[in-house]
């Protein structure tokens, strides 16, 4: 019994041209045993920031939560919102706080980063569960299904998409990952972030 | 092993739990409790490692008493959830955590609005329209996929939930005799007869 | 101790097996079918070669990939051979492909207790003419298939291969659909980007890539002639056409 498989889930994150994509699976289970269908495991952080926190669901929440509080405290001191690239630091130091006792999540991280010219830049990062972080420039993958993730996304990605082609590829990655993992699936979320708006989608995907 | 249901319908929420209390092969009791009141509106079935059951149930049920006394309100449904699972979170690690599975049942009289929560003893909370623990959960659950409605009204909802518990009687070698059935709705909290 | 016993009770193990990494996939078409595998041969992170084929043609229309324990495949594809060519001398003519299939599964079987451990993946053409894949498990249990992954990288192919080949989760415009079989050509350039995408991300998957292509009796060549280094293994004749594409993959 792997504490990180216990209750199953997978995110995954992509950069497109001008914009970025998150997404995550839906279930929440004990084992083999469904237990929810809508059990989100990406929340944003600003209007440009989301994070996603798959493994111990337990730990899902008391980081959603830890993060909000970090969060609040850094704007209230820098009267200012926080930046992507600033936010997956924050996220590490968070977990290596923890580094012999760790949170069971593999935190990912997609946002837009403002650019010293005022224009928006976008950026994904991911980490292990003790803080090491992974800047990619392409995508980057967690959770139970992250082999396949990382096998399907290496197949449908490609250099700047545009948002609905990288919804669509993030889409097709996702569900088609879910399908072959026995502990994540049961339907799925997409977040695609441009530096103006976001546009979340609930996918339908198969229930077994 | 305890057993408890639990499912949300137009208006309310109807929780479910057995009523032994055993000790290895022995019951001990067949009229055990295991569903808390824990304010006008609050219901929670607690299962799991007898002792911590209800050491923790008890412990629950008085902080929501003193919220209740000291700000002159019930703490709302959503709030009781996440107060509850903030306690088994960190209980969890610590030195001698409680090892306790709830199903927590409000009803939002002002927005008239059944909450059902389903939290395990590492703290996970996931909000749910039907929810079960123990054995009773492996046959429970496939049958409120496909019986469950959420704006059933409460015979309808006492029907399902009568399905449920004679489908456990029948198929679980281990089955309990008797249940506790609750109910959490506009009028409050109280018990119904199946 | 001094007389050569020892203190305390000692305890020595021998392990049979190893895993040699690598991956092999197999795409049937409408009358052709694609076996590919690539050549690298590691265990642990020590690359033993960077050319050992794990595919293997076994007659005029059958091929063979092999996963998985490199001994114990090389083994398992000389004693199906040497059984093909008993039969030839029996029969005199080649066994028919579902026949190879139900041989595989009882000589994987007969070693119920002493398994070959590996994966097999055999591809062909069936008496109809029609291309078919059949994939095996260590033990023996078979299945017809039109696309298979196995091996080291299967976890990251084989859903990439489901929505490519089957294409699961794509819904056709209305009042069309999904073709059941793709064309050649297009066969080839998801194979070659399924190798590309296994050798990024997993260390042991690379080198080189092996595609035989078998073609059934009487079909043209034309797409095939398109493809850079194609060559045929078959003697111009008749009869169903086997023929190799070697390809690089990336060595890191």
């Amino acid at each position: 019994m792997s504490i990180m498989e216990l209750n199953g889930g997978s995110v995954i994150a992509m950069v497109g041209k001008d914009c970025v994509a998150i997404a995550s699976d839906l279930r929440l289970g004990n084992q083999s045993l469904g237990i929810s269908s809508n059990f989100e495991k990406i929340f944003a952080m600003t209007d440009r920031v989301y994070v996603g926190l798959p493994g111990l669901a337990t730990d899902v929440l008391t980081l959603r939560e830890q993060f909000r509080y970090r969060l609040n405290m850094y704007t209230i001191k820098e009267e200012r919102e926080i930046e992507p690239e600033t936010f997956v630091h924050l996220v590490s130091s968070a977990l290596y706080e923890r580094r012999f006792g760790p949170y069971f999540i593999e935190p990912v991280v997609a946002g837009m980063q403002k650019q010293p010219n005022g224009s928006f830049k976008p950026f994904i990062a991911a980490t292990d569960l003790i803080g090491c972080i992974n800047f990619a420039k392409d995508f980057v993958v967690a959770g139970t299904a992250s082999t396949k993730l990382f096998g399907v996304a290496e197949g449908l990605w490609e250099p700047d998409l545009e948002p609905e082609d990288l919804f669509e590829t993030i889409a097709q990655t996702m569900l088609n990952s879910v399908d072959r993992d026995a502990f994540s699936g049961w339907g799925a979320v997409v977040h695609v972030i441009t530096k103006d708006k976001v546009i979340k989608r609930t996918l339908k995907g198969r229930m077994d | 092993m305890d057993i408890s249901f639990a499912l949300t319908g137009k208006g309310y929420v109807l929780i479910a739990a057995d009523t032994t209390a055993a000790r290895s092969i022995v019951k001990m009791k067949s009229d055990e409790d295991k569903i808390k009141v824990l304010s006008p509106h609050l219901l929670m079935a607690f299962s799991g490692e007898p002792g911590d059951t209800v050491q923790f149930a008890e412990y629950v049920e008085r902080n929501m008493r003193l919220y209740h006394i000291r700000h002159n309100h019930e703490l709302r449904p959503p709030a009781a959830a996440s107060w509850i699972r903030r306690s088994l979170a960190d209980s969890i690690r610590s030195r001698k955590p409680y090892a306790v599975n709830l199903l927590l049942g409000g009803y939002e009289p002002r927005e008239r609005t059944p909450h059902l929560y389903w939290i395990d003893y590492l703290g996970t909370l996931a909000t749910v329209p039907f929810g079960a623990h123990g054995y009773g959960a492996y046959f429970a659950l496939s049958l409120l996929d496909r019986y469950h409605d959420p704006e059933a009204t409460l015979e309808e909802g006492l029907a399902t939930l009568r399905r449920c518990i004679d489908e456990v009687s029948k198929r679980l070698v281990v089955s309990p005799g008797k249940y506790k059935v609750k109910i959490v709705d506009a009028d409050g909290v109280r018990e119904v007869e199946l | 101790m001094p007389d050569g016993s020892y203190a305390h009770p000692q305890q020595r193990q021998f392990n049979p097996y190893t895993e040699n990494g690598g991956t092999i996939l197999a795409i049937a078409g409408a009358d052709f079918t694609v076996i590919a595998g690539d050549t690298r041969q590691s265990e642990g992170y020590s690359i033993q070669t960077r050319y050992a084929p794990k595919v293997f043609r076994l007659t005029d229309r059958a091929v063979l990939a092999v996963n998985g324990f490199a001994a114990d495949g090389n083994m398992f594809v000389k004693t199906v051979k040497q059984r093909l060519e008993w039969y030839r001398h029996a029969h005199a003519k080649d066994m028919p492909l579902r026949a190879i299939a139900r041989l595989i599964q009882t000589m994987l079987y007969a070693r119920r207790f002493f398994p070959y451990y590996v994966y097999n993946i055999l591809g062909g053409i069936e008496e109809d003419g029609s291309g078919a894949v059949y994939s095996f498990d260590p033990v023996g249990s078979y299945e017809r298939e039109a696309c298979r992954a196995a091996g080291a990288a299967q976890s990251l192919v084989q859903p990439f291969l489901d929505n490519q080949i089957y294409f699961r989760n794509q819904t056709p415009a209305p009042g069309t659909s999904h073709p059941t079989h793709l064309p050649l050509p297009d066969v080839l350039a998801i194979v070659i980007d399924s190798f590309t995408s296994a050798t990024e991300r997993h260390i042991e998957v690379g080198d080189g890539l092996e595609m035989y292509v078998v073609l059934a009796k009487g079909r043209s060549t034309q797409e095939l002639a398109s493809i850079r280094g194609a060559q045929e293994l078959t003697p111009k004749e008749g009869g169903d056409r086997i023929f190799v594409i070697r390809r690089e993959l990336k060595k890191d």
